[in-house]
């Protein structure tokens, strides 16, 4: 069920990595068809401590350390999912995604239709993605642009505690299989989260921040470096309206056109590489669906076309920043600086 | 000597002619008969054609400018000639910058900024807000990037602009407008309504078209046999006012107005009443054709000495027009549709249709108005006598 959670009777102020560890608990404890899998997710907690104590609640057989093989455990997870069960794997880094392709594209992501609908795969995929973790080329990619691409996969790109648990349940609830993708550098991230089964539905976009002059969307992190150039060009008199979509697959385009009709200017901000990206299918949205109502053209800003660095000062440079959105977004306006 | 390209009187009255465009370049070789330039009257547009054979040159008018009639506005030199010399000067010292920018120039180039060479630079959102406000987005300034039109920029000029936005009102629409206020102003009109039957009419127009070359007969076309022939039994509705006297005329032209995108225009079927049906409908949609592609000449538009109007295509049952002066009536056709009418104290339904003319009263009086409805209404109703 999509809905907003039934019973609201607060708030709490978690982490996302809190957060994300309630949505397993929480489903864990509601569906014992719920399991997870993956490297260093029941001792260790995971790597970024995102997992820990679950494997005290829900034991080790529930909570599964599995051998260095994504593809191996991914391929289990979907067998697991066609026969009844609704795993949880966790890729560590979504660079690993390369590894298990075959498993997502060409299996879990076709299976229900090639079945004729008589299979489902409600397979989660729990990674990451984002830079500036001075982790190197090979563990700091956001290739969530890959999973969006193919029919069948769901791609949820939350980018607060109360997205990054309810995008979760929804995930673990949805009988297709959605890949998850969270921020390595957001797991500290604080917000309110409402008390209750917080669910997020798939497909529905959010507005972080209401504004006339410019809309910015954008995705995960990135709704944070909006929401600072937003702040930063409040002090210029510039009104700024960020919108996360939450989910690049399913796509809320009619939230994105109506902010982008109204305002009449876009950004598109998300930390994949810029080019081919989901910055590109976001941007060809709005000049389909909004071309009569811009005043300026649409732009986008992604990682730069480059591997990640490991050199911080250079990492720096390739992701987008508060103050290159704020910039452009003068720009727009002609008021360049 | 150089044959002079000057701006020609196309009518009686007219004082200056608008050069709309150019339609060969200076240094371009033109046969005679050729057209050469498009030139604006206050009722049409007109190819004026080259007088000679030779090369244009000393083009010394530019596009959009009101030029007064009999003015050389350029040259057709023939082999070996040269530019006169009052011309000549400018175009023989290049270098002398001091010439002034209308100045003919020998590269053939028009001195004129060419308005549909580069696209205005505008956002969508400029073009769309411009087309909702009646604005041209040439008309417009940008202050946005490169100068491009933003919305901002159609929203600021907007409001000072909605009395003067549409400074681009032809001619051709205020002749009209004068035309239209003087006829309602000076002519004391009257008004007379008859609903007729139209099965003959409908059935003559079937009828003719399964003949060759009368395939395009058009109800208007009936229309102006049946009102031609009228004309002829009621000399006096196709008289006109003139000096405080009725004026009878000598022939009978009938105009058809036509809604073009710029203006009403009516143009006329000279000697209506001695045309067979097939000639009124070829010249009829040729005067309509050449109307909507603003390619009518001066005569076209001339000697009328009677209108119809007919708004039936538009779901129009019913509707008075003024009178087009100096003619002394027009008539007014509104829709043919099935309606329930009474036939020998029954029912019935018929294809019926309404008609109303409009009189000039120091012309017609009620009476005469009335013979005349009830001469045309029998044509419509009976037309067996015009069928050849």
């Amino acid at each position: 069920m999509s809905s907003p959670s039934a019973v609201v009777t607060g708030a709490r102020e978690l982490t996302i990595s809190q957060a994300v560890n309630e949505a397993l608990a929480e489903e864990l404890r509601r569906d014992p068809t719920v399991f997870l899998i993956g490297e260093d997710v029941a001792e260790a907690g995971h790597p970024f401590k995102v997992l820990s104590g679950l494997v005290d609640e829900f034991g080790p057989e529930r909570v599964i350390d599995s051998p260095i093989s994504e593809a191996g455990i991914t391929g289990l997870g979907l067998g697991a999912a066609i026969t009844g069960m609704r795993p949880v794997v966790d890729i560590m880094f979504g660079d690993f995604l390369t590894l298990i392709m075959d498993q997502v594209v060409n299996q879990a992501a076709k299976i229900h239709y090639m079945s004729g609908g008589s299979l489902k795969a409600p397979l989660t995929i729990r990674t990451t993605l984002g830079a500036s973790r001075r982790s190197g080329a090979q563990h700091s990619q956001s290739l969530h642009a890959w999973v969006a691409h193919i029919p069948g996969l769901k791609v949820c790109l939350p980018s607060t505690p109360a997205d990054a648990k309810g995008l979760l349940k929804s995930a673990i609830r949805d009988d297709n299989p959605v890949v998850v993708f969270e921020d390595k550098m957001m797991y500290t991230v604080k917000g309110l989260v409402p008390d209750g089964d917080h669910l997020v539905p798939l497909g529905l976009a959010d507005v972080k921040r209401e504004g006339e002059d410019v809309t910015v969307i954008a995705t995960s992190s990135m709704v944070h470096v909006a929401l600072s150039a937003a702040g930063e060009l409040e002090r210029d008199g510039i009104s700024v309206e960020v919108v996360d979509p939450r989910t690049i697959a399913p796509l809320d385009r009619a939230t994105l056109v109506a902010s982008a009709r109204k305002t009449g200017r876009v950004i598109v901000v998300d930390e994949g590489h810029q080019s081919y990206g989901a910055s590109a299918e976001l941007a060809a949205v709005i000049a389909e669906d909004a071309f009569w109502y811009l005043d300026a053209p649409v732009m986008r800003f992604g990682a730069m076309d480059v591997p990640i660095p490991f050199s911080p000062v250079l990492e720096d440079q390739t992701v987008p920043t508060p103050e290159r959105v704020a910039e452009a977004a003068l720009r727009l306006l002609g008021k360049g600086r | 000597m150089p044959t002079e390209v000057i701006m020609p009187a196309l009518g009686m009255a007219q004082e200056t002619g608008k050069l709309v465009r150019w339609i060969k370049n200076e240094g371009d070789t033109v046969t005679k008969g050729e057209p050469l330039m498009e030139i604006e009257t206050d009722k049409v547009t007109v190819e004026i054609e080259a007088p000679a054979n030779g090369v244009l040159g000393g083009i010394s008018a530019a596009e959009g400018e009101d030029i007064p009639v009999g003015r050389a506005v350029a040259y057709v030199l023939a082999a070996g000639e040269d530019l006169p010399q009052v011309v000549a000067v400018p175009a023989a010292a290049p270098v002398q910058s001091a010439a002034p920018a209308v100045a003919p120039t020998t590269n053939g180039s028009s001195t004129t900024v060419e308005p549909s060479g580069r696209r205005v630079l505008a956002s969508p959102k400029a073009r769309r807000l411009a087309r909702e406000h009646g604005l041209r987005i040439e008309d417009l300034k940008g202050t946005g990037p490169h100068g491009a039109i933003q919305a901002a920029d159609v929203v600021a000029q907007d409001a000072p602009r909605v009395a003067s936005a549409q400074p681009v009102t032809s001619n051709a629409w205020k002749t009209m407008a004068d035309r239209m206020q003087q006829s309602w102003r000076d002519v004391p009109h009257f008004f007379l309504e008859r609903e007729l039957d139209a099965t003959r009419l409908n059935s003559w127009r079937d009828m003719i078209r399964r003949r060759p070359g009368y395939e395009k007969v058009t109800h208007t076309d009936l229309l102006i046999v049946v009102c031609a022939a009228a004309l002829v039994e009621h000399p006096r509705v196709n008289a006109t006012w003139r000096d405080g006297a009725v004026q009878y005329q000598d022939s009978i032209n009938v105009g058809i107005a036509v809604a073009t995108e710029e203006s009403l225009i009516v143009p006329v079927v000279h000697g209506a009443d001695r045309l067979e049906l097939k000639a009124v409908a070829q010249s009829r949609g040729d005067l309509v054709a050449r109307a909507r592609d603003r390619k009518l000449r001066p005569a076209d538009v001339s000697d009328g000495t009677f209108t119809i109007s007919n708004l039936g295509m538009f779901g129009v049952d019913a509707f008075h027009a003024i009178v087009n002066t100096p003619q002394a009536a027009i008539l007014a056709v509104g829709r043919i549709l099935d309606r329930i009418v009474a036939v020998d104290g029954e029912p019935a339904v018929r294809p019926t249709m309404t008609v109303s003319l409009s009189f000039d009263h120091r012309v017609v009086d009620g009476a005469e108005g009335a013979r005349f409805l009830d001469t045309l209404a029998a044509l419509v109703e009976e037309p067996a006598g015009l069928v050849r």
